[in-house]
């Protein structure tokens, strides 16, 4: 049984980089530290816990000495904390590797100071820009290092100011092939027919949950895409917070009707097949979706054919958790699509990885070259079982020190409590650490209250 | 004791909250205490949650020793007030300490600036003496203030507080339908009951302002500029709220004292989660200074950035 799963995973890889080609495999032979963990597993959710910390180490020490060596800021910072890469000899010294706050990727200046800004939080030297435009937009300036030949994406800002992360094409290809390959395991993307995404088209915006999708347009027949239009940072940054305005709030909802028609109709067009169909969006998206679906009364049995996978938080838009499990019960009771086949993502723009969970316990899953901590308010690690601040080592990043302190409040536990993966484990409950915003005693006080008013609810 | 509350300031509209708000700060506290969820969440902390640790404190006390030199005047803003005796022998020891009577007013005032600022952190309490301030090294702005108040009174230099209401980060000031009842709430209670702290010092003849009781480390987790001394927090970390008070007064008022006591008896979780915050803040806010290489390199970026946005 265990002999049939590994050759059936195996059979799986070998299409995988088959269909995507070359560019992103490079010959064994060159392999690096960081490449050989994202390339030699055959499964990357059964690496021995051992054999993951091992490839950890000698991963992570590779990269580390790259930023070190290239990076001035980071080096900078790491001499400040007087860590350097002889330090890290063992798989408990990758504890002691500076974190970068989260923030760092936020607080970027516009106008020409982000040029500086670029350089002094990339590894290595940077392609030459040219910005033709006098007066850029935000997204011209991202277009023209995209254009240079790498993946500068950014987030949707929802606190206000968009993360953005610079990445090589090196970097973009470990993340695209890495999440790809993480979920070979749990469901084939080489073998199946055709899929939707409620994400935007990674042709159409440098949001990082666009580009990342970038390889999966190779698998399908019909790849199709419901937000199949421009999204300018401007309007992603406009979306994700709420508006007043009556005539944005109208053509939102205007749009929203556009993409669930879109959806439903191509839902329509593979319900009376036998064809294999694959969703990808986001909880809160989706779950309005779902609301449109009932309201028209339409309902779908897709069974065992159909898969669903959410990526992207799982608050809807006035704050309310969507809960998980009713979440996917209502997917069941609508689209037919088993729960088990209902499988969540967890990863954000400064990871170069993700996390899947399991279809028997729901748990998200890392891979096995990621290093992950939860740290307390004094930002020390504090081991399994308690919640904190989520913070991990990634040596999949080349172009930016992807060691980093996020603003998410996460548990970790040593393993997974329902299946047998080996490897720790991070528990479903994610929330946002809500921002001290340390400004006077009155402000800090205000947003503890509001916080404990809204939980206690 | 005298206790002097005074509105002095120009330039600015009226300063009385308007009545409305201070019934919607009264039904807030009403529904506030309605809500049993509320109530307990404010109460109770998670059994699985981190608890507060307060930090140790980061200078050694002075031994007091008859005769240190100590103003002893009672004229206005240099005698003793409330919850701010300067002839406590720890303030004295202290203000000798920094070299009171030996520097300039200017110097001893900026000095004692820099010694609260960098060396105090806020803590939530009800208020208290300065000397137990001292002992202890955290505080809220009131006691943070009041320690450099005293300070300043005990090397003969008249000084006094100033308050005002700021502006609530949009997120709580919202009254957009997605923060829905818990921002208003928040908006409703805290923009009219809560206003920060600054102190002024007299020197020569001129009032000079300060803001101590945000320690570099706390600003630079927001990526604020740090307030020096003869600076004010309004305009550049703060915004003082559209019609909002600024009052300067020459001793805290004992319903702040008050206030704090009932908060702290009807929500020591809150008041517990708030300090938790302030570790957390002050740990990551020393990661960004010396990711910015230092105090004066973060400071000269998070000045560059403030100018482009408050």
């Amino acid at each position: 049984m265990e002999a049939a799963k590994e050759t059936q995973i195996q059979d799986r890889l070998h299409r995988l980089n088959e269909r995507i080609g070359l560019s992103y495999v490079p010959p064994r032979e060159t392999w690096t530290p960081a490449e050989e963990a994202l390339y030699k597993p055959v499964n990357l959710l059964r690496v021995p816990v051992e054999e993951a910390r091992v490839m950890q180490l000698k991963a992570i020490k590779y990269t580390f000495t790259r930023h070190y060596t290239l990076n001035r800021f980071y080096r900078r910072y790491c001499d400040t904390k007087g860590v350097t890469p002889d330090d890290v000899k063992t798989y408990d010294d990758l504890e002691k590797i500076p974190l970068v706050p989260d923030l760092t990727f936020k607080w970027h200046p516009s106008g020409k100071d982000f040029a500086g800004w670029i350089a002094d939080v990339y590894t290595g030297d940077l392609p030459p820009v040219t910005i033709e435009s006098a007066n850029p937009t935000f997204d011209d300036v991202l277009n023209a290092y995209n254009a240079a030949g790498l993946m500068v994406t950014h987030s949707t800002g929802t606190s206000g100011q968009p993360t953005v992360i610079p990445r090589d094409m090196k970097t973009a290809r470990y993340l695209q092939y890495g999440m790809t390959k993480m979920l070979i395991d749990l469901c084939d993307p080489t073998s199946i027919d055709h899929a939707l995404s409620l994400f935007p088209k990674p042709t159409r915006a440098n949001l990082f949950v666009a580009k990342v999708q970038g390889p999966l347009d190779q698998f399908f027949e019909d790849h199709h895409y419901a937000l199949d239009f421009d999204i300018s940072a401007e309007l992603a940054m406009r979306a994700a917070v709420d508006t007043n305005d009556a005539a944005e709030q109208l053509s939102a909802e205007e749009q929203l009707r556009k993409i669930f028609t879109i959806g439903a109709t191509w839902l329509e067009r593979y319900d009376k097949t036998t064809d294999t169909i694959w969703m990808l969006a986001p909880p809160a998206l989706f779950s309005v979706f779902l609301d449109s679906l009932e309201a028209q009364g339409k309902r779908f049995e897709f069974g065992e054919r159909g898969f669903l996978r959410t990526a992207g938080g799982w608050k809807t838009r006035d704050g309310k958790n969507i809960p998980h499990e009713s979440f996917r019960k209502r997917v069941e009771e609508v689209l037919g699509i088993p729960e088990t086949h209902c499988l969540d993502i967890y990863g954000m723009s400064e990871m170069n990885s993700i996390m899947i969970t399991c279809p028997e316990g729901h748990y998200y899953h890392p891979p096995p070259w990621l290093r992950l901590f939860v740290l307390d308010a004094s930002l020390t690690p504090v081991g399994y079982e308690k919640f904190g601040r989520f913070a991990f080592l990634d040596p999949l990043v080349y172009s930016y020190p992807g060691f980093v302190m996020t603003g998410d409040k996460v548990r970790l536990l040593e393993h997974c409590p329902v299946c047998d993966r080996p490897g720790p484990v991070i528990d479903q409950t994610i929330s946002r650490l809500k921002s001290a915003e340390m400004r006077g005693c009155a402000v800090q006080l205000a947003k503890i209250f509001k916080r404990d008013v809204e939980e206690a609810k | 004791m005298t206790h002097v509350s005074e509105i002095t300031e120009h330039g600015h509209p009226s300063q009385e909250a308007p009545k409305q708000s201070m019934l919607a700060t009264g039904s807030t506290i009403v529904k506030t205490l309605a809500n049993p969820g509320a109530l307990r969440k404010m109460q109770t902390m998670d059994p699985d949650e981190e608890r507060y640790v307060r930090p140790t404190r980061e200078y050694e006390l002075p031994e007091y020793r008859e005769g240190m030199k100590h103003c002893i005047s009672n004229e206005k803003y240099l005698r003793p007030t409330r919850w701010c005796n300067p002839r406590e022998p720890l303030v004295i020891a202290m203000a000798n300490e920094l070299r009171a009577y030996e520097l300039s007013d200017y110097e001893f005032a900026e000095a004692a600036y820099w010694f609260v600022k960098t060396k105090f952190t806020p803590e939530f309490l009800s208020l208290n003496s300065v000397s137990d301030s001292l002992k202890r090294g955290t505080g809220t702005c009131f006691h943070m203030n009041s320690v450099w108040v005293a300070l300043c009174r005990a090397a003969g230099i008249k000084a006094r507080y100033k308050s005002f209401t700021m502006v609530l980060p949009d997120e709580i000031m919202s009254v957009a339908s997605s923060f829905g009842e818990a921002g208003e709430m928040t908006g409703d209670l805290f923009n009219r009951g809560f206003p920060e702290m600054e102190g002024e010092v007299c020197i020569d003849g001129t009032w000079t302002v300060g803001h101590v009781s945000m320690r570099p480390e706390l600003l630079a987790s927001n990526y604020l500029p740090i307030t020096r001394f003869g600076e004010d927090a309004i305009g550049l970390t703060l915004l003082l709220a559209p019609g909002g008070t600024i009052k300067r007064f020459e001793s805290v008022s004992l319903k702040f004292d008050i206030l704090m006591k009932a908060i702290m008896w009807s929500a020591p979780a809150m008041m517990e989660r708030a300090n938790l915050m302030t570790t957390e803040s002050r740990s990551m806010g020393r990661t960004i200074i010396e990711m910015a290489g230092g105090l004066e390199a973060y400071d000269r970026a998070a000045r560059a950035r403030a100018s482009a946005s408050l």
